[in-house]
């Protein structure tokens, strides 16, 4: 069952503070144009870190998401250069992302594998096979539709932001809402009671990681479209970006407990941070000790909640 | 909260350029380096600071937080354009996934001064660099000749399929052309890192027992060969690339042949000011290709000194002279 | 067959193909470099196996490994001493594995968590200090570590191979060492038993640094140089070699031996990958592959003996 008896979680307060001091402290962090910058910021983070909120309530993880995203988006650009049509192409890449979604969840579910080593396993195939295709190189002339699909604003929202609420809002409805969110949980806490309910536990377990390789390939046409071109190793290290926004958001490694709002809230923690960072112009070496104490600060104030 | 105090340090460390007022001069300059890893890169920034002293500017740092990292330069630029700098100096991490960034900033009428690596689209007001490729042929043909047009060499890649390191490879490539008594053992990648240079080069000893020059695509990676042929006794030329200073020590005592000079400070220096100047309506030339110099044991001098006791050299003598 | 026999097998396998496909590859240097080579990474992974074993984890070993070269390179420069600075290294190696001790054990942050963090804090710190330089040029003789020779073997090597030795004898004959095992295996139980569960984990990270930091050091003597970055490209083989080695991440089952078998098997497929002149673009497939077998080899293994029993 969802877990919904919570005060207001440690990470909100620290979100809180966050935008208290950036606003008061840094020059222009609270206008309207640098909002938008976070939210699109971190859209791409959270169309990763929402289905690695189930995969992690499932006790796994999936390492392989960054370079799965970044073989999908180079899979995209190589056929927008070669002139197909936009439709098609993104069918590609989501493809090819539910593809290695797939295969994890077989090697995982089905044969076993601790899920750690499966998809740092995946991870070098799909690496391997990107920098293969393209020799490490980007891959340009991809017209302009995609880029300026990912420009183009819906009701004066920008794209990217659009796709992360409708993706927050597909996955939420599905976690708290169907069945199939039902059984997530239930994966994670207690498979032996869903085996012996006579559900298929197993296929909903693959699912899961069919839809994180899903979701890299929605991640890969945002990036594509960001930067104009495919690049195999553009989303490098993203997967533990967002590990680390959704167990800093209050998802637990163990034990099935899972809180998908938390998970927003950890992608924007992140983006915040290291936007406000820029904005105020800390050195660069800072910046990288703040996103670790920011990291362990977030989790302290979990666990000091919970033994209180 | 722990999170706070080191703010709040780094508030009073990391402020810079706020105040600009009554001052003829007071621009604020946003420099974009590719990372914190590459000596290159600090004395790039050590020029720009230098520059901005000399002219009264201020400087503010990007560097990406993970290394070489394209979305996080796309995202430093969007909060750089939110701080609203007078200019940018910059130097892309990919010469094509960086161009929706450099026209946002052209859409922000920001203006942009592109150095080292050459940005593949956008208007940028100009760019200042070295040409590479002409860097390695004159290095390649220098290490070349001293070995009498005779011998074998081996080639030191840099990140595989980077511009930087396929037009260095291709320099040095046209230098072999020229010789054609030399051969080409073989061309290994080996990431621009000194680590690899020295796992790469000591494989490529055993499986050749005779190898009398290796061409290597930057310092780090010369250097990383040199320990390799130290560690198993053997002698070549080396040659690499950049210009820096811990090359230039290795020249002096003996192990490097030379290195080709793409002297990261002037970049720095020349970048800071085209934009400073573009900011006070003085002319700034669109393209300036620095002269290529084959550093080696008979003209090292000039470069050789401690980082922070250099000056940038003045405009009008370095840009006249082209 | 033992999965370790196993593993014996893939590696004489990957021998044979590379004798049989370059000359070069079976002879005394080459060899030796391989073992050199693989050397550096083992030295880095043997501390993490510890780790592993207790059913935790230590990402912050790079970091670690290049902020105690780094240290160690500092502190010989400025006191012209060998031996100040490599105890300078080790020490920082071992207080950056005490406070992940502390963090996982005192304020029960998840392992992932605490040395997730631990890594960037350290970098920060390091880049912060080094600023984008190198230091290099070190004393003749302390880049012996690092290149040097003793009874015909490289110092790197001999390192290695008495780390595997201290390693395999404390993991399997002290009490400790089984309090580990029996730690990864199921933690709740171990403390029901008398376990001081905190005191040993303290350990286990602290003796995860102490191994970057001399890694970092033998690095150092290597290379002749430090730089703040060099240890970012160890982590995932660092990983890698421990995984392929068979030590399991839930804990409890795994050794040293399995972990020097990894790396060297992933120092095979890249100086194979020298000596055959092959791009370095496929190293990453050829990585993930090996360890999707050895993974798979493994996972075999284990229902197999499942269904026997």
């Amino acid at each position: 069952m969802a877990s919904a008896r919570r005060r207001i979680p440690g990470i909100a307060w620290l979100l809180a503070v966050l935008v208290l001091f950036f606003s008061a402290f840094g020059t222009r962090f609270a206008s309207a144009p640098n909002l938008i910058n976070i939210g699109n910021q971190s859209s791409i983070l959270l169309l990763l870190a929402l289905p690695m909120t189930l995969i992690i309530m499932t006790e796994g993880l999936d390492l392989s998401m960054g370079a799965v995203l970044g073989l999908s988006g180079v899979v995209l650009a190589l056929l927008l250069a070669d002139g197909h049509a936009l439709p098609m192409a993104l069918a590609a890449a989501l493809g090819v992302g539910t593809l290695f979604g797939l295969a994890n969840g077989v090697l995982i579910v089905a044969l076993g594998m601790p899920p750690f080593v499966a998809t740092l396993g995946m991870l070098g195939v799909a690496q391997g096979i990107a920098l293969a295709m393209t020799d490490g190189q980007s891959v340009g002339g991809i017209g302009s539709a995609l880029p300026g699909i990912y420009a183009s604003r819906w009701m004066g929202i920008p794209f990217a932001i659009v796709v992360a609420l409708l993706a927050y809002a597909t996955f939420h409805f599905l976690l708290y809402h169907t069945r199939v969110g039902t059984y997530v949980f239930a994966i994670g806490g207690n498979r032996e009671a869903l085996m012996l309910a006579g559900v298929p536990a197993n296929r909903y377990h693959v699912l899961i990681y069919a839809i994180g390789g899903l979701m890299a390939g929605a991640g890969a046409f945002l990036l594509t479209g960001r930067m104009s071109v495919g690049h195999p190793t553009a989303a490098v290290g993203m997967e533990f970006d967002a590990v680390v926004a959704v167990i800093v958001g209050g998802t637990k490694l163990e034990r099935g407990d899972g809180w998908l709002p938390g998970t927003v809230l950890g992608v924007l923690t992140v983006g915040i941070l290291k936007n406000g960072l820029n904005v105020m112009a800390v050195p660069s070496s800072l910046q990288i000790a703040s996103i670790g104490m920011l990291v362990i600060v977030a989790l302290l104030l979990d666990s000091l909640r919970e033994r209180s | 909260m722990m999170t706070a105090v080191l703010m709040i340090l780094a508030v009073s460390c990391g402020k810079p350029g706020e105040d600009t007022a009554g001052k003829t001069g007071g621009e604020s300059i946003a420099v974009f380096t590719k990372n914190q890893t590459n000596p290159f890169f600090q004395t790039v920034r050590l020029g720009a600071e230098n520059a901005a002293k000399q002219m009264n500017a201020t400087v503010i740092q990007y560097i990406p937080t993970v290394q070489d990292s394209i979305t996080e330069q796309l995202s430093e630029i969007e909060d750089a354009i939110i701080k609203r700098p007078g200019a940018i100096v910059f130097i892309p991490v990919n010469s094509k996934a960086l161009v929706p960034g450099i026209e946002k900033l052209n859409a922000a009428n920001i203006p942009v001064v592109n150095i080292t690596d050459r940005v593949l689209g956008g208007s940028v007001i100009s760019f200042m660099g070295c040409d590479e490729v002409n860097m390695a042929l004159n290095t390649g043909r220098f290490l070349l000749q001293k070995l009498n047009g005779r011998g074998n060499v081996i080639i030191l890649e840099g990140v595989g399929g980077s511009e930087n390191s396929a037009n260095r490879v291709s320099g040095y490539r046209k230098a072999l052309a020229e010789f054609p008594n030399v051969k080409l053992l073989a061309s290994q990648p080996a990431n621009f890192q000194r680590v690899q240079a020295l796992g790469v080069t000591e494989n490529l000893l055993q499986s050749y027992p005779q190898i009398d020059g290796i061409l290597a695509a930057n310092d780090s990676m010369a250097l990383g060969a040199i320990e390799a042929l130290d560690a198993a006794r053997r002698k070549a030329l080396v040659v690499g690339l950049n210009g820096t200073k811990e090359a230039i020590d290795a020249i002096k005592a003996g192990k490097l042949l030379a290195t080709g000079d793409c002297d990261g400070f002037s970049h720095g220096c020349l970048g800071t000011m085209a934009a400073v100047r573009h900011l006070r309506n003085l002319p700034v030339p669109k393209e300036f290709i620095f002269s290529v110099m084959v550093i080696d044991n008979t003209n090292y001098a000039g470069l050789d000194v401690p980082y922070d006791q250099r000056m940038c050299p003045s405009w009008e003598s370095v840009v006249r002279d082209k | 067959m033992s999965s370790f026999a196993w593993r014996l097998l893939g590696v004489l396998l990957l021998c044979v193909v590379l004798t049989l496909s370059s000359s070069a590859f079976l002879t005394v240097g080459n060899l030796l470099n391989v073992l050199r080579q693989a050397s550096l990474i083992f030295l880095i992974a043997s501390g993490l196996t510890l780790v592993i074993l207790s059913a935790g984890l230590d990402l912050s070993i790079g970091a670690n490994l290049g902020l105690s070269a780094c240290l160690a390179a500092a502190v010989i420069k400025a006191t012209g001493s060998i031996a100040i600075g490599i105890g300078a290294g080790l020490g920082c190696g071992m207080t950056i594995g005490i406070l992940n001790g502390l963090l996982i054990t005192m304020l029960r942050l998840p392992p992932f968590i605490a040395t997730y963090g631990m890594l960037w804090m350290v970098y920060g710190i390091n880049y912060w200090t080094m600023a984008g330089n190198t230091i290099y040029g070190f004393p003749a003789a302390f880049r012996e570590i690092g290149s040097g020779y003793l009874l015909g073997m490289p110092i790197p090597v001999l390192l290695m191979v008495l780390s595997l030795i201290v390693g395999s004898v404390f993991t399997r004959y002290t009490t400790w060492g089984h309090e580990i095992y029996a730690i990864g295996a199921n933690a709740e139980v171990a403390r029901l038993s008398g376990i001081p569960v905190r005191r040993r984990l303290i350990l286990v990270y602290t003796l995860s640094g102490a191994m970057s930091g001399l890694a970092g050091i033998v690095y150092l003597a290597r290379l002749n140089s430090a730089e703040a970055g060099i240890g970012e490209p160890l982590l995932l083989p660092a990983i890698a070699s421990v995984l392929i080695g068979g030590t399991s991440l839930f804990g409890g089952t795994g050794s040293l031996g399995g972990a020097l078998i990894g790396a060297v098997i992933l120092t095979l497929v890249l100086n194979g990958m020298n000596l055959l002149t092959i791009s370095g673009n496929w190293q990453p497939l050829i990585t993930g592959v090996i360890l999707l077998l050895a993974a798979g080899i493994d996972t075999a293994a284990r229902k197999w003996n499942e269904s026997q029993a």
